[in-house]
C-alpha cells in the first residue's frame, strides 16, 4: 500500500508539472500585455517598457520559463504583476482557507441533503417520497447557482436581516461570524450539488438492492436499518465516492460565481481574475494548487475504496 | 446643474457672480503667475481673488465656486462608531501604495491614510495640508513650502522636510514608481531646513500645486515613510502604507478587505470623526445593492455603481444618492484605415471631406447614434450627450452649444442619405462590422447594433476582448470599431493632449508601420492642441479648446457618445459633508454617522 500511494505520489507530480509546463506557455499564447493593461491610465508606454524589464518579462520565453521552474522547485511561486506586487504564494495562502471553508461546508450541507434522499427514494421507489425528492433534485439542477445566491440574499439578508449579504469572516474570528456568512453561499453551492449526488446514490442504492445478497440478507431476518446502511450502502458508495472526489475538487477550484456573488475571493476567483488580467505568475501558481487538488483527491478516494470495500487491494 | 442652481437666485446676487466671473478672468494673459503677486499665491488659505484666478487658470472655474454655500448643513460634532462600505465593481484592493496606484478606487482609500503637501477641496480648490503656506518666485518656478511642525506618522516618526525629499526621489525613479513622468517638470527639490523644501521647475506650471503636491492628482507626492517601507518592503507597505493621514491601516487581506482605523495623532484633533472604517470590495453590483439595502454596508465607494441601480437607490427611502457631473468621455473609435470607412487623409476642408465615400460612412454611423436614445437605454438616463472630449465637469471648457452645431449631431435621415450616397442605399451591399468591446460593455453594445440597425440598416457583430485584448487591438489599430473611452479627465489637457493629437499616447501606438499615423490625425488640430498648452490667458485658451475640440467632432476623430456623471451613494444614518464631496474621491475624515 505505501509503496502503491509513493508511486500514485510521484504520477500526481509529474501531472502537475505537466499541467503547469502546458497552462505556462498557453497562458503565453493568448493575446492582451498585461503591463499595457495595468499602465493604460497611466498611459506611459515607456513606463509599461520599463516594468517589462524590471521583472523579466521581455526575455525569451524558455528563458523565462527555466527561471519560474527553477523558483518553483525551491518553493517560490513568484509575485503578482499587478500593484503592490504581493507574493503569489501569499495570495493563495489566503485563498485557500475561504475556498475550503465554502466548498467543505457546501459538501456537509450536500451530503446532508442527498444521503437520506437518495436512500429514502431508493428504499421507498415509487413512493410519495419518491416523487417529491426526484422533482426537488431536478429543481435544483436546473436553478444556476447564481441565480439561487441573489435570491438567497434577497430573502434572507435583505428582508428577513438574519444573515449577512456579502463577505467572508475567517474562523479566527468566531464560529458563528465565520459560520454565518458561509451559510448562504455554501446552500448557492451545494444546492446543484447535492441533487446531482442524490440522484447517483438513489441509482446505485437501487442496482444493490436488486442483488442475491441484500435478497439473502432479508431473509435473514435482519434489521432493516442494519440491511439498508451496512450491507446495501456501503457497496453503493463505491461509484458515488468516485463522483464525490471529482465533485469536491471541482468546487474548490469552480464556485467562482458564487464567490464573486458573495464578495468572497477563494481560489477560483483568483485564477479567473487572474487569468482575465493575464497574471502570469498568478495563474501559474493557483493552477499548481489546482492541479494539486485533483490528483490529491482522486488518490484519496482511490485508498478510500480500500476502506470501503476491503475485497480492493493494491498491488505490494 | 450649476446653471439651474442660478436660475433661481435673486438678481443682486446674479449680478455678483457675473462680476466675480468677470473679474477673475481678467488679467494679464502673458504673466504666467495669471496675475497673482507672490503676496497672493502664498497658503495656507489663499484669498478669494486668489483661488478665483488660480482656478480660473485652471480652468475650473464655474458658477458653482460663487454661489453661497448650502444652509442648514448636519452638525458634524458627534465622534466615534463605525462604518462599513462596500467598494464596487472590484475583488481587491491590489495596492494602497502612491507609487503604484493606478486606479481611482485604490486612491480612494489612500487619501485617507496618506497626505499630500496640499489636498484639493470640495470647490477644486488646493489647500494647504502637510504644507501650511508656501511661496511663489517672481518668474513662478520656484515654489517654497513650510512644513506643518508636529506633524507624526502613524508609527510615530515625524514629519519633516525629509520625508518630502524621500518621497520625490522615491517618485521619481521607474523602478520603485509608475508616476514618474509626473514630476518631468521639477528639475531638483532643495532641502532648506527641516520644515522647508523648495521646489525648481523647469517651466512655470499654473497646475503645479495641484498636478504635483496635491494627493489626488498629484500621486507621485503623496508623502510616505522612510523607515516603514525599509521596515516592511514594498509589498507590505503596498497593503498597509505608513502615512501621517487621519486614519492608520490596521488590516488588509487582498479581496478579504481594507480596515482603517483612527490616528489619534492626526495633526487637525477634530478629524477624524470615525472610529473604524472597514472597507469590503464587492465585485458583482446586485449583491453590492443587497448590502447595502440591508444595512451590511452603509457606503458605496470605487468604482463607479452600476447605472441600473440608481434608480432603484433613488427609490429607497433609507438611500441618499448625490448625483455630480464626472470627469470623463466615451467614444465608439472608427477605423480610417478601414472598408467601408477609409479616410486616407483628414487634413481637408470639413466640406471636401464630405464629399469623400469612406468619410461619408464615417459621418452616418456617427450622426445615425441617437446619444438620447443610448444614455435611457444604455445608461437609465444618468449620462451627458457627448460630441467631443471635454466634458462638464472641466466647467469652463465646456460649451454644450457643439451639441446643436458638431456634424456629428443625430440626424437618421440624413445619415442614411450619406450612406446612400456613398453606395449603400438602406445599406444594401453594406459589410458586416465587427464591434469590439468588454465583456462588461455588452449591453450597451447590444443597444449601439440596435440603434445603428433602426437608423441605417447596417449589421454589426459584438465581439468581446477581456480588457488586456482590447487595449492590444485598440494601440495596433485591429478593428472595425471598438468601443473605450476616458475617465478622471478635469483638464483640457487629459481629452486633447492625451487623445486627439496625432503623437497622443492613445492614437494607436503600436501600429503597424506602413500606417501613417492612428484613429485620427490632423495638422490644425495638433497646432491649435499644442498652443492651447501654452496660452496662459483664459479667453484664448477656451477659444482654442474649443475650436480644437469642434474640429476633431466634425471630422469625426470618433464617434462621441456620452461623458458619464458621479454618483455618491450612502445611507441616510451618514452624514457626508458637503466639503468632503469631490467627484471621485471618498475622502471620510468628516463622515459621521447619527446614532
Amino acid at each position: 500500500m505505501t509503496r502503491y500511494i509513493l508511486k500514485r505520489v510521484v504520477h500526481a507530480l509529474l501531472v502537475m508539472w505537466a499541467v503547469a509546463t502546458l497552462v505556462f506557455f498557453m497562458l503565453r499564447a493568448v493575446p492582451g500585455d498585461p503591463l499595457r493593461a495595468m499602465l493604460f491610465d497611466v498611459g506611459d508606454p515607456q513606463a509599461a517598457e520599463e516594468l517589462r524589464r524590471k521583472l523579466g518579462l521581455d526575455q525569451p520565453i524558455y528563458v523565462q520559463y527555466a527561471l519560474w521552474l527553477g523558483r518553483v522547485l525551491q518553493g517560490d511561486l513568484g509575485n503578482s504583476i499587478y500593484g503592490s506586487r504581493v507574493s503569489v504564494s501569499r495570495i493563495l495562502k489566503e485563498a485557500i482557507p475561504r475556498t475550503l471553508s465554502l466548498a467543505g461546508l457546501a459538501f456537509l450541507i450536500a451530503l446532508l441533503l442527498a444521503v437520506p434522499a437518495g436512500i429514502l427514494s431508493a428504499v421507498k421507489r415509487g413512493s410519495l417520497w419518491d416523487h417529491t425528492f426526484t422533482v426537488l433534485a431536478f429543481l435544483g439542477l436546473s436553478m444556476p447557482d447564481f441565480w439561487l445566491a441573489i435570491l438567497l440574499i434577497l430573502v434572507f439578508a435583505v428582508h428577513l436581516q438574519w444573515l449577512p449579504a456579502i463577505g467572508y469572516v475567517p474562523l479566527s474570528k468566531g464560529f458563528w461570524p465565520w459560520l454565518s456568512h458561509l451559510i448562504l453561499p455554501a446552500i448557492a453551492v451545494g444546492t446543484a450539488f447535492s441533487a446531482i449526488l442524490a440522484r447517483m446514490i438513489r441509482s446505485a442504492m437501487l442496482e444493490v438492492l436488486r442483488l442475491d445478497y441484500i435478497q439473502v440478507a432479508w431473509a435473514k431476518g435482519l434489521p432493516e436499518r442494519r440491511v439498508i446502511f451496512k450491507h446495501a450502502l456501503r457497496n453503493a458508495l463505491i461509484p458515488v465516492i468516485t463522483v464525490m472526489g471529482i465533485a469536491f475538487a471541482l468546487l474548490m477550484a469552480g464556485a467562482v460565481i458564487v464567490e464573486n456573488v458573495f464578495a468572497i475571493k477563494g481560489l477560483g476567483r483568483v485564477l479567473i481574475q487572474g487569468i482575465l488580467n493575464r497574471d502570469y505568475p498568478v495563474v501559474q501558481g493557483a493552477i499548481l494548487v489546482v492541479s494539486a487538488i485533483f490528483v490529491f483527491t482522486n488518490l484519496l478516494v482511490d485508498v478510500l475504496y480500500t476502506l470501503i470495500n476491503p475485497r480492493i487491494r493494491y498491488e505490494e | 446643474m450649476t446653471e439651474e442652481r442660478r436660475e433661481g437666485l435673486p438678481e443682486p446676487e446674479k449680478e455678483r457672480i457675473r462680476k466675480e466671473l468677470k473679474w477673475a478672468y481678467d488679467f494679464d494673459p502673458k504673466d504666467p503667475l495669471f496675475g497673482l503677486s507672490k503676496a497672493d499665491l502664498r497658503g495656507p488659505k489663499m484669498s478669494r481673488r486668489t483661488v478665483l484666478r488660480l482656478l480660473a487658470a485652471a480652468g475650473i472655474l464655474s458658477m458653482g465656486h460663487l454661489l453661497p454655500k448650502p444652509m442648514g448643513r448636519i452638525a458634524y460634532g458627534q465622534v466615534g462608531g463605525e462604518l462599513t462600505a462596500g467598494w464596487a465593481g472590484t475583488g481587491e484592493i491590489r495596492t494602497l501604495d502612491p507609487a503604484q496606484i493606478n486606479q481611482v478606487l485604490q486612491f480612494q482609500i489612500a487619501s485617507n491614510v496618506l497626505s499630500g503637501l496640499t489636498h484639493i477641496n470640495a470647490d477644486l480648490i488646493a489647500e494647504g495640508d502637510l504644507a501650511v503656506d508656501w511661496t511663489v518666485s517672481d518668474d513662478g518656478t520656484e515654489w517654497t513650502f513650510f512644513l506643518r511642525e508636529g506633524v507624526r506618522f502613524h508609527n510615530g516618526d515625524p514629519f519633516t522636510a525629509d520625508d518630502v525629499i524621500f518621497t520625490f526621489n522615491r517618485s521619481k525613479d521607474p523602478n520603485q514608481s509608475i508616476h514618474s513622468r509626473v514630476l518631468a517638470q521639477v528639475e531638483s527639490v532643495e532641502k532648506v531646513d527641516d520644515y522647508t523644501v523648495k521646489f525648481k521647475l523647469s517651466a512655470p506650471q499654473a497646475s503645479f500645486l495641484v498636478k504635483t503636491t496635491e494627493r489626488a492628482s498629484g500621486r507621485a507626492l503623496t508623502i510616505v515613510n522612510k523607515r516603514a517601507l525599509e521596515e516592511m518592503g514594498p509589498e507590505q507597505y503596498g497593503l498597509t502604507p505608513v502615512g501621517t493621514g487621519p486614519f492608520r491601516v490596521v488590516f488588509h487581506q487582498l479581496g478579504q478587505g481594507v480596515v482603517l482605523e483612527r490616528f489619534e495623532d492626526y495633526f487637525d484633533p477634530e478629524r477624524p470623526k470615525l472610529d473604524k472604517v472597514t472597507i469590503i470590495p464587492i465585485p458583482e453590483p446586485e449583491p453590492l445593492a443587497a448590502a447595502i439595502e440591508a444595512g451590511d454596508i452603509q457606503l458605496i465607494g470605487g468604482n463607479p455603481v452600476a447605472p441600473e441601480l440608481v434608480d432603484r437607490f433613488l427609490a429607497n427611502p433609507e438611500l441618499v444618492v448625490d448625483i455630480q457631473p464626472g470627469p470623463g468621455f466615451q467614444a465608439l473609435w472608427i477605423n480610417p484605415h478601414r472598408e467601408p470607412f477609409p479616410v486616407p487623409d483628414f487634413n481637408k476642408p470639413v466640406e471636401e471631406l464630405k464629399k469623400e465615400r469612406g468619410f461619408m460612412v464615417r459621418l452616418a454611423i456617427a450622426k445615425a447614434i441617437d446619444r438620447e436614445d443610448l444614455i435611457r437605454r444604455a445608461l437609465f438616463g444618468r449620462g451627458v450627450p457627448a460630441f467631443g472630449t471635454i466634458n462638464p465637469a472641466m466647467r469652463f471648457f465646456f460649451d454644450t452649444a457643439i451639441n446643436e452645431t458638431s456634424e456629428q449631431r443625430f440626424d437618421a435621415e440624413e445619415a442614411r442619405r450619406l450612406l446612400a450616397e456613398a453606395g449603400f442605399p438602406n445599406g444594401e451591399g453594406f459589410p458586416t462590422l465587427t464591434l469590439k468591446t468588454t465583456p462588461a460593455g455588452r449591453r450597451e453594445a447590444e443597444i449601439l447594433v440596435n440603434i445603428l440597425k433602426k437608423n441605417l440598416n447596417i449589421d454589426v457583430e459584438i465581439e468581446i476582448r477581456d480588457f488586456p485584448v482590447l487595449i492590444d487591438e485598440f494601440d495596433t489599430m485591429d478593428f472595425d470599431l471598438l468601443r473605450i473611452g476616458s475617465g478622471g479627465d478635469y483638464d483640457p489637457d487629459d481629452g486633447l493632449v492625451d487623445w486627439m493629437q496625432t503623437t497622443s499616447k492613445f492614437n494607436g501606438p503600436n501600429r503597424p508601420s506602413e500606417l501613417p499615423f492612428g484613429y485620427f490625425s490632423e495638422r490644425e488640430v495638433d497646432d491649435l492642441i499644442d498652443r492651447q498648452r501654452v496660452e496662459t490667458d483664459l479667453n484664448e485658451r477656451k477659444a482654442l479648446v474649443q475650436r480644437a475640440n469642434r474640429i476633431t467632432s466634425d471630422k469625426v476623430a470618433a464617434a462621441f457618445l456620452f461623458h458619464p456623471v458621479d454618483v455618491l451613494v450612502y445611507r441616510k444614518e451618514v452624514n457626508y459633508p458637503p466639503e468632503s464631496r469631490i467627484p471621485g474621491l471618498v475622502d471620510l475624515d468628516r463622515v459621521t454617522l447619527s446614532p
